[in-house]
This record gives C-alpha cells, structure tokens and sequence, in this order.
C-alpha cells in the first residue's frame, strides 16, 4: 500500500521458493519494533509514512532507473497508479460526491447495460439511484461471474481466489475508461461545477483551484498556461455547439446546476476530466 | 554466520535439480554465448512486465507453423452420436440398457444417477461419408460436410470433469478449479500482438441466452497481469467498453483534450523520470486509435454479398454466431493473437433431436464458412481454427425415451473436436471409440494434450511457457499433456 511492492516481493510466499528481502536487516528491525510496540498497527505505519525513505522525493534519473527499476533498493520514494478502488473513490471525493457513510447492503453503481445478461441465466443488473451511486467502492455489488468492468480493467481482483499480490498495468482499455465511463463523466462535470462555483471568478483562479484538489498542489506557470489555453479552445467549441453542451452536461443523476451556462459548464467539465486523466492525479508519489 | 547469507548458499535437492534441468544441458552453450545462464536462473523476479505489443523474448520457442487462433467454443457438451460418432449398430441396440461392461461403474451426474433404466439410444439424425477423406459427418451439419477435408477430427477428446462449470474452466485455463491464466491470456503473454492498435485477445459471444451461464474467468487472467485478459467485443452498445465519447463530446474535441492532456503529462516526465509516464501517454494515444478502429473493424456493411452468402443470412445481424465468424476473419486479418467465440445452447437434457438441430443450424454454415473464407484469403495455413465444446453427451437417454425424442445427459469420456488450418494435418480423423461411443478405443487425447497441440502450432514448447506464483512455475497444462503428434501436418 505504501511503497508498491514489499520488502520481500513475493508476499504470497514467504517460502523457499519465494523471494528473499532486499533489506534483511531493516525487515529485521521492523519486525522488532512492531513485537516491542505491542503489535500497535497505527504506530508502524507510522514509523513507515514518517521515515525519510517513504517522504523521498519520486523522481528517477536514468542512471538509477537502469540501475534499479523496480525502485527495490528504496533509493527514491515509491511512485504507483492508485488502486481500482481508490481511483473511483477519488474521483467521487474530489468532485464532492463521494457518500462516506460507514456500512450498510452493497450498492449498485453505474454499469454499462446488458453486461449481466449477455452470459447469465437471465440476471439484469438495475443500477442504484441517489446516494447509492457515490458511495465508496468498497460497498459495490460484486457478482463474481461478471465482474465490475471498471474494477477489473484498473487490476482490482477477480475474487475467484485470494489474491494478496495486485499486479500494475498500465493499458488503453483504462484510458477509455477513465475518460468515458459516466461515473468519470459525471464526476467531472460536478467537479467544473465546482470549479465555477468555488474556484474564484476567473478562470486562472478556478484553473489552480481545481489542480490543487486533484494535485495537491498549484500548478506551475507552464502548466497553468496550457491549461488556459485548452479551457479556451473548449470554450470556443461549446459556444458554438450549445445543444452538444447541453447533452454533455446532463450526464449523471446527480442534480445539475441550472443556473450555470451550459456551454460554460461544458468547457469546465471537459478540462476537469482532462484534470482527472493526468498521469499525477491517478498516481501515488 | 549471518542467517541471510547462510540462506543464501542453502542449495536444496529441489533446488539443484530446479537449476540442472534447465542448467546443466545448456550450460555450456551459455557459456559459448558469454550469458550467465545460472544467474539468470536463480533470479527470483519475474520477468518485467511488457507494453501491449511485447510477449517473452525467448519465444517463440521454434518456428510456428499458426500465428493465430480463431476457437469456437460450443459451449454446453455437444452431442458427438447425432454431429461426428457415426455409430451403425446403435440402431439396433436401441432400447436396450446399457452393459455395464461398457459403463464400467461410472459415477454419472446427480441429473440421470437415480434413472431406474439407462436405454441406449441412436441418433435420430443419419450420416453420411463425405469429402476424399470419407469422414462420417451427420445430415446436421452440411457445410461442415463440405469441409471434412480441411478438417483433423478428433473423436477420442476426453476430460476430467463432468459438470460445466468445472469443465469449461478445464478447458480454458488447465484446472477445474478457478484462479488459473486462461489459454488466451497465456498466449497473450507468451506471444504479444501482432496489432498494437487492438488487443491480443478478444472474446465474442453468441447473444440470445443459453441454457448454462459463461463466466469473466473463462477469458481471465487469473494471476498473470491483467492487461492479458479477453477484450470482449459486444455487439450490443460499444463493442469495447467505454469506447464511445460521452454525448455531446466529439472526436475533435477529443483530439484537443489529448494533445494538452499529453503535454501536461510530459511535462511530468520530464520531470520525474518515470517510463510508466511515457506507457500512460502511449495508451492514451491508443486508446484514441482504439475510438476510430474498432468501429471500423466491426462495421460489416462494407462487406461484398457474397461474403454473407457464404456465412449466411445471420452473418448482418449483430450479436449472432455467423456475424461473429466474419468478425474472427476480420479481427485475425489484423492480426489478433488469440480469437475465441462462444456459443451456448448445447446441453440438450432433453428434447435433443429438436434443439440440437437448430443449434447446428445456427453455427454450421457459419463454422465451415469461416474455413473457406480463411482458405480463399490464405490465411488458413497460418491460423489454426478450434471447434468443440467441454464435453459429449451419454449414449444412454436422460429422461423419457420415446419415437421421436430423447435427451443426453454430461459424457466426459469422449467426445468430438476438430481443429483446422495452421500446423494441422488435414482430412484426418483421429482415435477412435467403442460401439456405444462411451469409451475410447484408440489414440486418447486429454484436453491438456490438445492444449499443448495449441500451443505446439504457434511455436511454444508447453512445458515452458511458464510463470511463478506461489513458488511454483504454473504452466497452461499443469503437470502432463503431449503434444498430438498425429494431427499435425
């Protein structure tokens, strides 16, 4: 969860046949520390979260990246895309729909249609309506024979077998996901309502606004500027298209707000999702 | 000693046998070609994960003589008595109850276990010999009739499990039980694509129902990474998931978006260094590749007449098994690794002379058309085309035997396959079974053999297309299959 790929990577196996760890020595003391702490979990994650090693700096020089690619040697700080789960959670989170009300039945998010019945019996799957769209992905109804496409594509288990090692990809199929699946969609588009309702009154403001809650960070000069540029050109685009705006900004059941200029609402929908699908915001550094 | 190190030069029995089976033989060609084989060998790590076009360097292990696979999987256990298992004196035995000399205490299915009498019963279907080869095929399946030269047949195929569940996901990925790589992820892996704008394995399904249920593991990739899965190809909304724009966007705009989004992310390479930056921008660029050539490989309207005069009427309806043939042409002339169709419907419990026909109906014409077309375009000879389901049908009737109708419960221990085209012996048919089509008399192959036949007509030694998990190589054909020499050309 933290570093991408443990001490010893085989966390399947801690066998013979398994990997040994690349840091006898510091497992050695970890494990040490945790006995004499009392097996408090909180307090060696947080040793972990607060040492040097996990707070370095993420970026790579070709000589180390040839030198160690895989980042074992923990010479710079971890760098990975967020989990399945995660993502979607982030994606409702920085928008603000993301319900995080503890427990309750399984939930019914959005799917494409038909995926149910093209290999069951005769099972349909009817999505939920309200809240039970943006809850975490934690609760989403898992029918094992026909998976959540979204979860799948970004790696999640299949939950045939327990799965204690997730591989990483990195793939086309997870491009289109994120730019088209409506639960993006309509993250996005409450996400530009944002923009324009919070981020300031203008759009350099709501720019670094909205790059701050996928970032965490202001965007620098270079990238404020592209930014700019691009929500013009959507600007230009929707302007002269508003009845294509309009269908773009009904996406999702969640409540859209009326007061706002379609094609506005449009232009920061599409740069809010631009937002979404960077490389930094689906990344863990 | 350090207990790290000590470990370290631990070297077990297993161990040194591990490292001679693939060390010492070779060793000394290693060393001829200064690679230090040894420390290869001991590595722990698996072999780094690729991008789309990859697969392993080491393969193909020796020349292929298919460089694809178009698999129609008749899902459901067709019956091999009423399509291929020409069986004369059932005729006569009609009735009669089945020997036990022949059933030889077999445990049947909860479904017929409890059945007072087990009736032999023949096809109501009649065959006829067919092609230079003289195969019997039945009256059901004229097109294929036509083909029979093109075609090994296999009817001594055998399995392990007897329900279908079980069965199929023995069929897909080696083991009864899930969590395995299935054959098309393995492939995948093992081989890459051939087409970095389309994925290495793409999955169709027959839509209309079935009387038995598919599962997302049957195309999985079970431990192997997940990028290796079956794509599906709908034919209802996008063919790829999430293909399609949202509405109300459209593909200038989306061109826009990816050149910022693309800029924006380069900038982070630049910055941080890390090559899964580059990876993501290239999906990104293929994905938008994906938004105009898929759609263009699954529009069929620009196919001639004649093309759906020779799959059928069916083949312009979405969704069917014929439009799913010509799509396999279309998808393996782009150079698709690993093509797999399933079709439903053939678990004919009972009213098996009525269902049974029309399953033929649905996929005959279709099956043979697919092979014609492939031989006209010649591609034939280097894509290898699989046809059968997870098992056979009982020679005993399941239910009420009467003039004009039966059923046929699981049968595990033959059944009917054919495979055609790349490294394939054709006109062939191949092993044998006993009066009763129950047993098999000659030339038995288990599904792992034909697994590593597959696998043998693409360029791949079985045994060593391996990856480990859990501190075992795993392997498609877990620990046994042969290859059947005797269906290849």
């Amino acid at each position: 969860m933290f570093f991408g790929v443990g001490l010893v990577k085989t966390v399947e196996d801690f066998g013979f046949q398994g990997e040994r760890p690349v840091h006898p020595e510091l497992l050695d003391w970890l494990a040490t520390e945790f006995m004499q702490k009392g097996w408090d979990v909180k307090g060696i994650v947080k040793t972990m979260v607060m040492s040097a090693t996990y707070r370095q700096s993420s970026k790579v020089t070709p000589e180390l990246l040839e030198r160690d690619p895989e980042n074992r040697f923990l010479a710079r700080g971890p760098r990975f895309r967020l989990p399945a789960e995660v993502l979607r959670d982030q994606a409702l989170a920085v928008a603000g729909l993301l319900v995080e009300r503890i427990g309750g039945p399984s939930v019914k998010p959005y799917q494409p249609p038909g995926l149910w019945e093209e290999v069951s019996f005769g099972d349909t799957y009817q999505p939920d309506e309200g809240e039970s769209l943006y809850r975490r992905s934690l609760y989403t109804y898992w029918k094992r024979t026909v998976a959540p496409p979204s979860m799948i594509t970004f790696d999640a288990t299949d939950r045939e077998t327990c799965t204690v090692r997730l591989t990483r990809t990195n793939t086309p199929l997870q491009a289109l996901n994120l730019m088209n699946d409506i639960t993006y969609v309509e993250a996005a588009r409450v996400l530009g309502q944002r923009m324009m309702k919070e981020g300031g009154p203008t759009p350099e403001e709501r720019i670094v606004y909205v790059f701050r809650v996928a970032t965490g960070r202001p965007p620098r000069p270079q990238e404020g500027k592209l930014l700019l540029d691009t929500l013009h050109r959507f600007l230009d685009k929707y302007r002269s298209d508003p009845s294509g705006a309009l269908q773009f900004v009904r996406e999702g059941q969640s409540p859209r707000d009326e007061t706002l200029d379609p094609s506005e609402l449009a232009s920061y929908t599409s740069l809010a999702s631009l937002i979404l699908n960077l490389d930094e915001t689906i990344t863990k550094e | 000693m350090d207990p790290f190190q000590q470990s370290s030069l631990l070297m077990t029995r297993r161990h040194f046998f591990g490292l001679n089976a693939a060390g010492l033989g070779t060793a000394a060609l290693a060393f001829l070609l200064g690679k230090d084989l040894l420390a290869e060998e001991t590595s722990p790590q698996q072999p780094p994960i690729k991008p789309a076009e990859g697969g392993l360097p080491e393969l193909p292990h020796f020349a292929p003589k298919a460089k694809r696979v178009i698999w129609l999987f008749q899902s459901g256990g067709p019956s091999q008595m009423e399509l291929f298992d020409y069986k004369p004196r059932l005729a006569e035995l009609r009735g009669s109850d089945l020997p036990d000399s022949i059933r030889k205490g077999q445990r049947l299915t909860g479904m017929t276990a409890s059945q007072d009498r087990f009736p032999v019963v023949s096809s109501i279907y009649k065959f006829a010999q067919h092609g230079h080869c003289g195969a019997w095929v039945s009256e059901l399946m004229p097109y294929t009739a036509k083909v029979v030269d093109e075609l090994s047949l296999i009817k001594s195929m055998h399995t392990e499990a007897i329900n279908h569940d079980p069965a199929i996901t023995f069929f897909q990925t080696g083991a009864q039980i899930a969590g395995r790589p299935s054959i098309g992820a393995w492939l995948a892996y093992g081989l890459g694509s051939e087409n970095k704008d389309l994925p290495a394995f793409v999955v169709m399904i027959t839509q209309g129902g079935g009387d038995q249920p598919l599962y997302d593991r049957l195309w999985g990739s079970g431990f192997l990474p997940s990028k290796y899965q079956g794509v599906k190809f709908r034919s209802v909304g996008d063919p790829v998931l999430f293909l399609s724009n949202p509405p109300g966007f459209d593909s200038a705009l989306r061109r826009q978006y990816l050149d910022a989004l693309g800029q924006l992310d380069h900038i982070k390479l630049q910055e941080f260094g890390d090559p899964e930056i580059a990876t993501r921008i290239a999906q990104y660029e293929m994905a938008f590749r994906m938004q105009s050539s898929v759609p263009e490989l699954t529009d069929l309207s620009k196919e001639p007449e004649h093309v759906f005069k020779l799959y059928g009427e069916d083949a312009k309806k979405p969704g069917t098994f014929a439009a799913n043939c010509l799509l396999a042409r279309r998808l393996a002339e782009r150079g698709v690794r690993f093509i797999q169709l399933f079709h439903r419907g053939w678990d004919q419990h009972g009213k098996l002379p009525r269902d049974i026909a029309k399953q033929a109906k649905a996929t005959d014409q279709a099956s043979a058309a697919l092979i014609q077309d492939l031989k006209a375009r010649g591609m034939l000879e280097d894509t290898l085309v699989v046809w059968g389901g997870e098992f056979g049908r009982t020679v005993y009737c399941q239910g009420r035997l009467t003039e004009d109708d039966y059923g046929r419960d699981h049968h595990p221990r033959c059944f009917t396959m054919w495979l055609a085209g790349g490294g394939i012996k054709p006109g062939i048919v191949h092993g044998a079974t006993d009066d009763y089509s129950y047993n098999i008399t000659k030339d038995p192959v288990h599904v792992h053999d034909l697994q590593a036949t597959v696998l043998h007509c693409l360029g791949i030694d079985h045994t060593r297309l391996t990856f480990k998990y859990q501190g075992r190589h795993f392997r498609l054909t877990d620990v046994s299959g042969n290859v059947v020499s005797k269906v290849l050309a």
